[in-house]
C-alpha cells in the first residue's frame, strides 16, 4: 500500500448507511442467465457474480463514486465527509432489479483533506473531517438529505438508468409497478444488547430500516440483508397493489386475467426471503415475520390469487357444460 | 406509450384537452402520467385542480429536475391531491393519474447532452411504471420540442417506446395554416426530426391533428344564427376543410375534432361527467369527443402512414 502505510488507518466503521431502489426489469419476459451478466457487466475487470441455489440470482460488481460533501445530520451539524459511496446492482431470476448505494464511515478521521489516493484504498469508505457524529449522521440520512447533502439514492438511481438504456431491453413490461426506495442505516449494537431491525413504511413507496448489529459486520454483508428486505417489501407492495384495485367478484374476465396472469408468470415464484443471508443477520428477519408477518401477508395474496383462479377454472367448466346441454 | 402534444400558437386548447386525455385514459384504467414541459407558463396545475402544486413545484420541478438540480422531479398524485370535488373520489377501475409539473420560472432553455441524457433516464423510469406518458410541450418550435426529438431519435432507448405526436389546431385559416407549417414547414417538426437522424416516414406516420373549438354547426349553440351567419358559416366551414385537406392535414389525418366547449372559454378545467350528466353545464359532445380523442390515441388503425 506505499505511500498510505504511514498516515494511522482509520478505526473499523461505526455507521453504515445505504439505499436500495427496487423495480421490475423493463422487459417482456424475465432474461435468462447470460443476459444478466450482460447487464451487470459494469467492470471490465470483474466479474459479475451469479448464483443458482436457491434461486437465480446475479449481482455486478462495485462501481465507485468519489464524493466530498456534507453529510445529512438530524441536528443540524456540520459534518464533511470525503471517499468513495459504492454502488451494485442485483438481478433477481432475471426479473426484479435492484441498485443499492451504499458507504460506511468511521468514529473520526484526519482534520484536513488527505490526497485521493488515500480514500481511494479505501472502498465504500467515507472518511469524516473530525469526528462522526453517528447517531445524528444515522438519524438524519434516514430522514432524508437536504440541498447540498450526500444524496446517495442518486447514486442508486444512475446505476439503475444506466442499466435501463441497454440495448437488450424492449420497455414492454407485462405490468406497470412503482418502485419502491428502501433507505437504511448501521450502527453498531451497544455492548451486551441484541441486534435489532426497525422497520418503517412511509410515503410514496420509501422505506426506512434502523438497523443496531454486532460490531464488526461487514456493510456488504448490511447491504445484501436490506435488498433482500427490499425485494420482498417490494414483491409485498406490488401484489397487494395490483389485488387492491381489481374487481376479483365481477364477471369482467379481461380485467381480471389482466391482473392475475402477470402476478402468476412473473411474480408469485419469486417469494424467497433469507436466500443468502450471512447466519448472524438471518436473525433479524425473524421479527419482521413476528409482525408485521411479511411471509403471512404474502402467503395469504398468493392464496388469494390460486384460488380465484381455480375458482374461475371451474366456472368456466360448468359455464362450457351448462352450454353444450342448451345446445342438445 | 409516450405522447408528445405540440401547437404553432397558444392558446389552442391544447394543455387543457391533453389534460382531458390523460383524465379520460386514467378513468379507462390506464396509468396516466402528465408531464407539463411547458416552461415559463404552466397551466397544469390549474387544469387539475392543483392550487398549491405551482408553489411547491419551484425549485423541483421538471425544468429543476433536466438541469441536474433536483435528484427527482416532484410528482402529484391528482385523484389524492386535487381541490375538485368530483375527482377527489377516485374511481374504482380507474388506473393512477400523476402530475410532473414544470417550475413556474425558468422559462425556456438550450438543450444539451446533460439534460437530454436526464429526460431520456426520467422517460424510461415512467415507463415501468405508467402506460401513458403525456408530455406536454410550449407552443412552437421550442428547445422542449427539439428536446423531445432528439431524445426519441433512432440511436436513443426511447426509439424503442411507441411514441405518438399530437399537434393541436384551432379550426380558423390561421391556425390551419400554423399547424401546417409547424409540422410540415423549413422549420417544421418532420424536418427537425430528419436532421436528429428520425426516418421521415415514420416521424409524419407518428402524427396527428387535434383540431380544438371547433364550432358545431349543428348544436343549438350555432344553429339559431340568421340564415345569411349560417350559409356564410357553412361556407367557410366547407372552404376550411377544402384548405386543411390541401395542406395535408385533412379529415384522415385529424384524429379527433373537440367541440368548442362554453365551460372552457371560461375556465381551463376537466370536463367530467358529472358536469354532463348533474349539473349539466358542459355538452355531452365535448365528453364524448374528448373519449373518442383518448381511445384512438390507442388504437393503431388510426396510425401509421397514411
Amino acid at each position: 500500500m506505499g505511500a498510505q502505510e504511514s498516515t494511522p488507518r482509520p478505526a473499523r466503521p461505526v455507521l453504515a448507511c445505504g439505499e436500495v431502489r427496487t423495480c421490475l426489469l423493463p422487459t417482456r419476459d424475465a432474461v435468462d442467465e447470460r443476459a444478466a451478466e450482460t447487464l451487470l457487466r459494469l467492470r471490465a475487470d470483474e466479474r459479475v457474480r451469479v448464483s443458482r441455489r436457491p434461486n437465480r440470482c446475479a449481482v455486478s460488481p462495485d462501481v465507485l463514486t468519489g464524493v466530498d460533501c456534507r453529510l445529512p445530520t438530524a441536528n443540524g451539524a456540520k459534518v464533511r465527509a470525503i471517499g468513495t459511496v459504492a454502488a451494485r446492482a442485483v438481478l433477481t431470476e432475471g426479473r426484479v432489479l435492484q441498485s443499492t448505494a451504499y458507504f460506511a464511515a468511521p468514529a473520526d478521521g484526519p482534520d484536513s483533506r488527505r490526497p485521493w489516493g488515500y480514500y481511494l484504498v479505501r472502498p465504500g469508505l467515507l472518511v469524516p473531517v473530525g469526528r462522526l457524529p453517528a447517531a445524528a449522521v444515522a438519524e438524519g440520512f434516514l430522514a432524508g438529505h437536504r440541498p447540498e447533502e450526500l444524496d446517495v439514492g442518486s447514486v442508486a438511481e444512475s446505476l439503475l438508468a444506466r442499466i435501463s438504456r441497454a440495448e437488450l431491453l424492449d420497455y414492454d413490461t407485462p405490468l406497470n409497478t412503482a418502485s419502491t426506495v428502501l433507505r437504511w442505516a448501521a450502527r453498531p449494537a451497544p455492548a451486551g444488547s441484541e441486534p435489532s431491525l426497525r422497520f418503517t413504511v412511509g410515503e410514496e413507496g420509501l422505506r426506512t430500516v434502523a438497523l443496531r448489529l454486532p460490531e464488526g459486520t461487514a456493510p456488504a454483508a448490511v447491504a445484501g440483508l436490506c435488498e433482500d428486505l427490499a425485494l420482498h417489501d417490494w414483491l409485498l407492495t406490488t401484489v397487494g397493489d395490483k389485488l387492491d384495485g381489481v374487481r376479483l367478484g365481477t364477471d369482467d374476465q379481461a380485467a381480471v386475467r389482466k391482473v392475475l396472469g402477470p402476478l402468476v408468470d412473473h411474480l408469485l415464484h419469486l417469494w424467497m426471503p433469507r436466500a443468502r443471508l450471512e447466519r448472524v443477520l438471518s436473525g433479524l428477519w425473524d421479527a419482521l415475520e413476528e409482525t408485521p408477518g411479511f411471509t403471512r401477508q404474502w402467503d395469504a395474496l398468493a392464496q388469494r390469487i390460486r384460488d380465484q383462479l381455480a375458482l374461475r377454472a371451474l366456472l368456466a367448466r360448468r359455464e362450457a357444460l351448462d352450454a353444450r346441454l342448451t345446445a342438445r | 406509450m409516450l405522447v408528445f402534444a405540440a401547437s404553432d400558437k397558444g392558446g389552442t386548447g391544447r394543455s387543457v384537452t391533453s389534460a382531458n386525455l390523460a383524465y379520460h385514459r386514467a378513468l379507462d384504467g390506464d396509468d396516466v402520467c402528465y408531464l407539463d414541459f411547458d416552461f415559463g407558463s404552466p397551466t397544469a396545475p390549474a387544469v387539475f385542480d392543483l392550487p398549491d402544486v405551482l408553489t411547491e413545484a419551484e425549485g423541483k420541478g421538471l425544468h429543476s429536475y433536466l438541469k441536474g438540480k433536483t435528484g427527482e422531479p416532484l410528482r402529484v398524485d391528482v385523484w389524492a391531491r386535487t381541490e375538485h370535488p368530483v375527482l377527489r373520489t377516485r374511481p374504482s377501475g380507474s388506473g393512477r393519474l400523476v402530475l410532473l409539473p414544470g417550475d413556474r420560472t425558468g422559462g425556456e432553455f438550450v438543450t444539451d447532452e446533460e439534460n437530454l441524457h436526464r429526460c431520456v433516464d426520467l422517460v424510461l423510469r415512467l415507463k415501468r411504471e405508467f402506460d401513458v406518458i403525456v408530455v406536454d410541450l410550449s407552443a412552437g418550435r421550442s428547445y422542449a420540442m427539439d428536446l423531445a426529438l432528439a431524445a426519441t431519435a433512432p440511436r436513443s432507448a426511447l426509439a424503442r417506446i411507441t411514441t405518438r405526436w399530437l399537434v393541436y389546431h384551432r379550426w380558423t385559416r390561421q391556425h390551419v395554416m400554423a399547424a401546417a407549417e409547424l409540422v410540415s414547414g423549413k422549420q417544421g417538426i418532420v424536418r427537425a426530426g430528419v436532421a436528429m437522424g428520425h426516418d421521415e416516414t415514420a416521424l409524419s406516420g407518428a402524427i396527428r391533428f387535434v383540431r380544438a373549438a371547433v364550432p358545431d354547426l349543428q348544436s343549438p349553440l350555432w344553429s339559431q344564427a340568421r340564415p345569411e351567419q349560417s350559409v356564410w358559416m357553412h361556407e367557410r366551414d366547407r372552404q376550411l376543410e377544402a384548405m386543411a385537406a390541401g395542406l395535408g392535414i385533412g379529415k384522415t389525418r385529424a384524429l379527433a375534432s373537440i367541440p368548442l366547449e362554453p365551460v372552457l372559454q371560461w375556465r381551463e378545467q376537466l370536463i367530467t361527467y358529472e358536469d354532463v350528466v348533474d349539473s349539466r353545464v358542459a355538452n355531452l359532445e365535448t365528453w364524448q369527443a374528448m373519449g373518442d380523442l383518448a381511445q384512438r390515441l390507442g388504437d393503431d388503425k388510426y396510425w401509421g402512414q397514411l
